[in-house]
């Protein structure tokens, strides 16, 4: 004779069933956050009061940006996207290469950022940018 | 006789699912005020291929629009007040990354404006944010 033995059922007081749904929505949730708040760009240097070096003038490069946008590099003006090829170029050459980027007060932002991006590119250490102030003319 | 007796059911209201459209309804109103958020300030990143992660433990961004305003957590702010706050922060913690996000058709000197101050606060390093992805 086969005995059944009753075995005792846990009462599930809770509802425990959808904790994995939950846990699992709230990892999608924290990974959605997370990608909204991360910036992108890039972190510039800012020169420190009375922190004048002593620099050699043939490893300067002086880039201005004017108001329409055009790059001039050594007083030829140099398309936006052949900025990086032409510094690269000069940097082969000059490894301790110093760019002084004088900009417009009236050039949109953009411009800036793509000279930026193209001396970020190559890691030039030596780095500097300020805006042409009023009455000053490019050099 | 054999008397059958009524065993009574307690009345219950099912509540499993509960606790997800509580999450969920959390998840909703989040994600709308967060929309809502962006949508105050129009602000055109700027484009660049090549960027850098430039998010920090600690954050301190100022949004430009295009006609060179600044905000601050949302809220337009005067350079003076901005001073006051970017001081502020860095004071409670000095590894406080400070963000610029500027509209890419809004004018250098916008930029340079918070720039300058920032060169004044002796601060060393800026994040020029682009846009991501």
């Amino acid at each position: 004779m086969k005995i059944k033995i009753s075995r005792r059922k846990g009462i599930d007081v809770l509802g425990s069933g959808s904790l994995s749904d939950l846990a699992f929505l709230l990892i999608v949730f924290f990974i959605v956050i997370a990608m909204f708040n991360i910036n992108k760009g890039f972190i510039l240097g800012l020169p420190q009061k009375n922190s004048a070096k002593i620099l050699n003038v043939k490893d300067i490069l002086r880039i201005n940006l004017n108001e329409k946008g055009e790059v001039f590099l050594k007083e030829n003006v140099v398309p936006i996207e052949e900025v990086e090829r032409e510094i690269k170029d000069i940097l082969t050459i000059n490894p301790n290469l110093t760019v002084l980027l004088k900009i417009h007060p009236d050039v949109n932002y953009q411009k800036v950022v793509s000279v930026v991006e193209a001396v970020r590119k190559l890691n030039v250490e030596n780095f500097s940018f300020s805006m042409l102030r009023e009455g000053e003319k490019f050099r | 006789m054999k008397i059958h007796k009524k065993t009574r059911i307690a009345p219950f209201i099912p509540i499993n699912s509960m606790s997800d459209i509580a999450f969920l309804l959390l998840i909703f109103i989040m994600l709308i005020s967060l929309i809502n958020y962006k949508k105050v300030i129009k602000i055109d990143y700027p484009e660049a291929e090549y960027k850098e992660t430039t998010q920090a433990d600690k954050n301190f961004e100022i949004r430009i629009d295009y006609d060179g305003v600044i905000y601050y957590k949302g809220y337009i702010i005067d350079t003076t007040t901005l001073e006051e706050k970017i001081v502020d922060a860095i004071t409670k913690d000095p590894k406080t990354r400070i963000h610029i996000i500027a509209d890419k058709n809004t004018k250098y000197k916008n930029v340079n404006g918070v720039i300058e101050i920032l060169k004044l606060l002796q601060h060393r390093a800026v994040s020029l944010v682009v846009k991501g992805n």
